[in-house]
């Protein structure tokens, strides 16, 4: 399996980064300053021109070992204190008490909404608290709260210009025994608009060519943008597997969000054999994607899009034929529609475990299902509207139907029943007086 | 109040002599009441074995008629977090016990379901309020809960009920409202109760609702019922070779119905248990597949994925019987 260029040609060393000199050199001299000033710094500036590289060069130049908090997990505060916390305060394994780690937030202007309750406070905490260095980077420097910037140093990271990726692509091609034109080549790296672009598109291009013409550039580009579609199809008609994972890499989706576009379409075109193979597949893939959530690491990424991609082109036994419309994941839709309806089941699993000394979730469960077989009869569905106290969308849930004239009769003689009980209390407790 | 429809309910025993099947933690309870004092205690068992039932019997006997007042109920798996468990227990151990009492009775249910991290936050919790408060801890697995809480407890262990019991039980609960169960239907009972007396008791009154002649077929068939109709429905569907319809049903449950894949896969696996129609070889077949997925439900990322795998294998292995 080949990797992916970006990867492959990630600069080691700061004076590999291209473009950017002012930047990197202000960035190198953060670093030699550390400890003096114990200040983050902030890499911003627009995608694809080497922040991450950057800092990963930074630390290979400095000796410092590497954390690395990515926006694709939540980044609540008990994670980042987790995974981050134990690194700030800690020396390392190898460097001892003076040995030092560098850890990365990236994507930092993305730590809002409810998924990443805390996450803000909680990093600002750790550059306060922290006795190791942290970098955080991220596409604007605004979008970022005001007193995470303040306890930055910002660094930004501009644009770079086509004559300086260039070069660059060159050496690429050189290293990978490519005979490429000089005018395609220049086509590539003024059309990418980012470093990371371009090598992407580079690679696009030259995937199965030895060399490459100006017109392959002129029809090729477009493959470069391929969409989730085109993708789907290499996986689910093609049997190449390196164009099926090439293919996913182009797209701007992660496995975590692309695993749900082949798991929706998989029974769409797999029959049988092929279907559990295929699903063997994803199930596997699911599984490193689970492993990178609860361990942060991220390296095992590519072992989750390889099973999802080139594990389910090669579970089929045959050629698909025909054409299939491809669909969207229809489950974050689902998850919407649905709402209504939990919120009603789960009003009627807080009453149903109050009353019956149970947890929701046994009542959700095991519960539901006894009182929808009980509330068949009619005498039973008002006593126990009565006695739970359901309005009508709860009645109407447990009888799997919507809210009718049947559904108002045994709402309404459950409330009488209710009022007659109280009144009847209330006599007996004056009674007794 | 309203008459209690639900049966289970109706005949939870209401005093420590009623309990059933557990008559040496009983004894010991009682001896805890004449004696007006009470240790922590950590209740462990499955399901329907009578633990709530214990210690709810244990502070009316205690407490009398102020019970209410010095006895509160929380379910660890319900409230979020130690924090508001913590808030609850300081606000109800804040104010003095009613009667003649000398301490309070917290009960908190499913205490396996708290983190160890939120168990360590609860042992320090027990020990601030021990002076006013006594501590019941239920959960299934004595196991999950950390060492440091276990040597404070006195820990009781509750056994599933025996058939015997639960037979005694239905019989006096079938007089009662005026119901016929065949011997056989006695039987199907117990086998499908598995020493748990609300699981035995809910599916009379399922039964009930069909007819007042209960024998071993309604049963069966009620026990089928007793889970969410759409398991088997997705179990069918599958086995038919209907992969789409299958997973319709998978979203219901997982989606509108709450249900989480280890419910799912839980009720799945009781489901090919019961399957009619299959060879014993692929039985064992697909539960050991069930047991791989189960397996990956806890290393994986979606639920949803891993029980789709499941559908899918379920049509290749409809197919091939």
């Amino acid at each position: 399996m080949m990797t992916a260029w970006t990867e492959k040609y990630r600069p080691e060393t700061l004076s590999d980064i291209i473009g950017n000199d002012k930047a990197v050199t202000e960035l190198k001299k953060w670093a030699e300053n550390w400890g003096i000033d114990k200040k983050a710094a902030i890499l911003y500036g627009p995608p694809g021109i080497g922040k991450t590289s950057a800092a990963y060069a930074l630390a290979n130049d400095m000796a410092w070992e590497t954390i690395e908090l990515n926006a694709s997990e939540q980044r609540t505060a008990a994670v980042i204190q987790k995974i981050a916390g134990s690194a700030a305060q800690t020396g390392t394994f190898f460097g001892g008490a003076s040995g030092r780690r560098l850890i990365i937030l990236d994507e930092a202007d993305n730590i809002y909404g409810n998924v990443d309750q805390g996450g803000v406070k909680a990093i600002t905490e750790l550059i306060k608290k922290t006795n190791q260095p942290i970098v955080l980077i991220a596409n604007g420097y605004y979008d970022m709260s005001k007193t995470l910037r303040w306890a930055c140093k910002p660094i930004q990271f501009r644009d770079v210009q086509s004559r300086s990726i260039i070069p660059l692509l060159l050496r690429i091609c050189h290293n990978e025994g490519i005979d490429c034109d000089d005018k395609a080549i220049e086509l590539i790296g003024t059309r990418a608009g980012d470093v990371r672009s371009a090598i992407n598109d580079l690679q696009a291009i030259a995937q199965g060519r030895k060399k490459i013409h100006i017109e392959d550039v002129v029809t090729g580009i477009r493959d470069t943008k391929e969409s989730i579609f085109d993708v789907m199809k290499e996986i689910f008609k093609g049997s190449d597997p390196k164009r099926a994972l090439y293919a996913s890499y182009s797209l701007d989706e992660n496995p975590e969000d692309f695993i749900h576009w082949i798991d929706e379409n998989l029974p769409l075109e797999y029959k049988g054999d092929d279907l559990a193979k295929g699903f063997e597949s994803l199930s596997r893939s699911d599984v490193f994607l689970g492993r990178v959530k609860r361990r942060q690491n991220y390296g095992l990424w590519k072992y989750a899009g390889e099973m999802m991609t080139c594990g389910v082109q090669a579970a089929k036994s045959k050629k698909h034929h025909g054409y299939v419309a491809y669909k969207p994941p229809t489950i974050w839709k689902k998850m919407g529609q649905a709402k209504s309806v939990r919120v009603v089941r789960d009003s009627i699993a807080t009453k149903i475990g109050k009353h019956c000394h149970v947890s929701q979730r046994y009542a959700r469960s095991e519960l539901i299902p006894f009182l929808k077989s009980i509330l068949k009869k009619k005498e039973s569905a008002i006593g126990v509207s009565a006695m739970l106290d359901l309005n009508q969308n709860e009645i109407a849930f447990l009888l799997g139907t919507s809210v009718d004239s049947t559904i108002q009769s045994i709402h309404d003689a459950a409330q009488k029943r209710i009022t007659q009980a109280t009144e009847h209390s209330i006599e007996t407790f004056g009674g007794g007086f | 109040m309203t008459k209690e429809e639900i049966w289970a309910e109706r005949y939870r025993p209401k005093i420590l002599d009623e309990v059933v099947g557990q008559d040496d933690i009983i004894e010991r309870l009682k001896s805890y009441v004449e004696s007006k004092n009470l240790p922590h205690m950590l209740f462990s068992g499955p399901a329907g074995v009578g633990k709530t039932t214990s210690a709810i019997a244990l502070a009316k006997e205690l407490f009398g008629e102020a019970w209410t007042n010095n006895f509160t109920e929380l379910n660890a798996s319900d409230e979020r977090g130690i924090n508001v468990v913590r808030s609850q227990i300081k606000n109800f151990s804040r104010t003095a016990p009613l009667g003649d009492a000398s301490f309070k009775i917290i009960f908190l249910d499913e205490a396996d379901a708290l983190t160890t991290d939120a168990q360590n936050a609860l042992r320090r919790t027990m020990e601030r309020f021990s002076a006013t408060c006594r501590f019941i801890l239920s959960c299934n697995y004595s196991s999950k809960i950390i060492e440091p809480i276990q040597s404070r407890c006195a820990v009781y262990r509750f056994k599933p009920i025996s058939d015997a019991a639960i037979e005694k039980r239905i019989r006096n609960i079938a007089s009662i409202e005026k119901l016929n169960v065949t011997e056989d239907g006695l039987g199907a009972i117990e086998y499908v109760a598995m020493g748990d007396m609300r699981r035995a008791i809910n599916i009379l009154q399922s039964a009930a609702v069909l007819s007042d002649q209960i024998d071993a077929e309604a049963i069966y068939k009620i026990a089928a019922m007793a889970r969410p109709i759409e398991i088997n429905e997705l179990v069918e569907l599958a086995m038919k070779g209907d992969f789409m319809g299958a997973r319709d049903k998978l979203d219901l449950l997982l989606i509108e119905q709450g249900l989480s894949g280890e419910d799912v896969i839980t009720q799945i696996h009781r489901a090919i248990m019961d399957f009619g129609g299959i060879s014993e070889k692929l039985r064992v077949q697909l539960l050991d597949k069930i047991g791989e997925i189960d397996f990956r439900l806890t290393e994986g990322a979606h639920e949803r994925i891993q029980l789709e795998a499941l559908i899918a294998h379920l049509v290749l292995a409809g197919a091939k019987e």
